[in-house]
């Protein structure tokens, strides 16, 4: 689902990953840690095209990346769902609004696109904040509506980046407990963090990056 | 359709939301657009006067004293085949003398010592109004100059070139300040729709990661400078239509023949100055959003 083959970035003269080499299959749940600055951000904007690889392919759900067009990158778009750690939530635009954007750029029809946001907050358990405002939610509703909008359009891959970041413990396991839910949808889920322990005693395969690339791979 | 739905709620939403910046916007085009017609308003009439005057033009072509009944003649069946000429009057020496009577009227007693008519017979011609251009005129003075038979042609030179260079130089005004108004609504647009567009960066970034396409991100902008220019453009025209109504009907209880010499405004230019500040405005528009990158 996700293939990265001696994959190199840097930005101006410093190089970020190099020679970067790691599959993820379809369905399958990988986490990816290390160190600030060790290039876990840039893979993931690498997988959904906010950045180009220097050398090396990238494919993500079918999509060779060095071959993309511009034009053709909101497609690859559709079939990623991103969770970020600032949740980069429209302020001025409802729950129910920010969640149902990421169906209108789809050109949904208006009662397609209740009907899918309504599941969804159902989901996450925020029907009854439908109609507030991101800053009128916790750190934890908030980053829960960022998932809801990731998931809302059914997507093949799922990343997110730091998704727990600022968040407790008992809501990180909320959190992560629905990241387990749209995986058992089939939905390719990664992760990137700097808490272990979101992925200890998970089974799943965890990525630490170090020096640019790939230091050891572990079943957490 | 689909791509439709949601920039027309977003335009409608912008244009509750900004508007003042909107409004202003929609004054400032309404204002230039008005210029604009009132510009060409003022050309049209200039040139309708020219076209008045220029019916009237005609060249003077006298000839030869010795000259028989036969070659005159012949010389006004060459005039009259000439598709150029629309127009040959023959003048005798006599109506000649008459009409300078007629136009020295109690000075005429200065003709009556004369013992013979001095005034040469001549031929009036008009030219077809699309040759009224000094250049040509002088070219055909020149040519039918050259005929045998003709002592002398005389045409307004003077006159003609100062009506020209009025005519000339308004046209090339009217294009130049139709120009710089297109040009400034333009920048009115392309300013008034790249606020926007920084004012909503973060919804633009939001919707590029969501998979928006550059037409779905595009659309709201160029729907909303096309509402504004349309509606500056709306405006300017009522405004034109209320000042020319009421100029006219003032103009003529002053200077009834007034009327005759105004050109009316065609109806088509009411509907082309709102298509126009459309046009304009989504221009500016296109500009201010430029390249979307993802």
């Amino acid at each position: 689902m996700i293939s990265f083959t001696n994959v190199s970035k840097s930005y101006e003269d410093e190089l970020i990953l190099k020679d970067f080499t790691f599959n993820i299959d379809k369905g399958e749940v990988a986490y990816m840690t290390g160190p600030s600055g060790a290039g876990k951000t840039t893979l993931l904007k690498l997988i959904y095209c906010a950045e180009r690889p220097d050398r090396g392919q990238i494919v993500v759900a079918g999509w060779d990346i060095n071959k993309l067009k511009q034009r053709t990158i909101p497609f690859l778009r559709r079939n990623v769902g991103i969770v970020f750690q600032d949740f980069r939530l429209l302020l001025n635009k409802t729950v129910f609004d920010n969640i149902a954007l990421a169906l209108r750029v789809h050109y949904q029809h208006p009662n397609a696109i209740r009907e899918d946001v309504n599941a969804v907050l159902k989901e996450v358990k925020l029907s009854h904040k439908a109609k507030t405002f991101p800053q009128q939610l916790s750190g934890g509703e908030q980053q829960r509506v960022v998932i809801a909008r990731a998931m809302v359009s059914k997507p093949t891959v799922l990343l997110a980046d730091e998704p727990t970041g600022n968040l407790d413990v008992d809501t990180s396991q909320t959190i992560m407990n629905l990241f387990r839910e749209i995986n058992a949808r089939g939905t390719t889920v990664l992760i990137a963090t700097h808490n272990h322990d979101l992925f200890h005693g998970t089974g799943r395969r965890v990525f630490f990056l170090r020096n640019k690339n790939i230091e050891k791979e572990i079943i957490g | 359709m689909k791509i439709f739905r949601y920039a027309i709620q977003t335009v409608f939403k912008s244009l509750w939301r900004e508007k003042w910046i909107n409004f202003l916007t929609i004054l400032s085009i309404s204002i230039g657009l008005s210029l604009l017609t009132s510009f060409i308003m003022i050309t049209l009439n200039m040139d309708s006067v020219l076209q008045r005057w220029a019916k009237n033009f005609g060249i003077v072509v006298y000839l030869d004293e010795d000259l028989n009944k036969e070659e005159e003649n012949a010389l006004k069946n060459r005039f009259l085949k000439d598709t150029d000429i629309v127009e040959v009057k023959y003048i005798s020496k006599e109506e000649a003398l008459k009409e300078l009577h007629k136009t020295l009227g109690a000075n005429a007693l200065i003709l009556e010592g004369l013992d013979e008519n001095p005034l040469p017979s001549s031929f009036e011609l008009r030219l077809k109004s699309s040759l009224i251009e000094p250049g040509i005129v002088k070219n055909k003075a020149l040519q039918i100059e050259q005929m045998p038979g003709v002592d002398e042609v005389q045409y307004g030179e003077k006159w003609l070139s100062s009506l020209y260079a009025v005519s000339k130089t308004m046209k090339v005004g009217a294009m130049m300040v139709g120009g710089a108004i297109f040009i400034a609504i333009t920048f009115i647009t392309y300013s008034t729709i790249k606020i926007f567009f920084y004012r909503r960066k973060d919804e633009i970034e939001t919707l590029k990661l969501l998979g928006a396409t550059r037409s779905f991100i595009r659309l709201p902008f160029l729907l909303e400078g096309l509402i504004i220019g349309l509606l500056g453009g709306i405006i300017s025209s009522l405004v034109i239509f209320g000042i020319y109504s009421f100029t006219s009907i003032k103009m003529v209880e002053f200077l009834p023949s007034i009327n005759l010499v105004m050109a009316s405004l065609p109806f088509q230019v009411y509907l082309i100055v709102p298509f126009a500040g459309a046009v304009v405005s989504v221009i500016g528009s296109f500009i201010a959003v430029g390249k979307i990158r993802y």
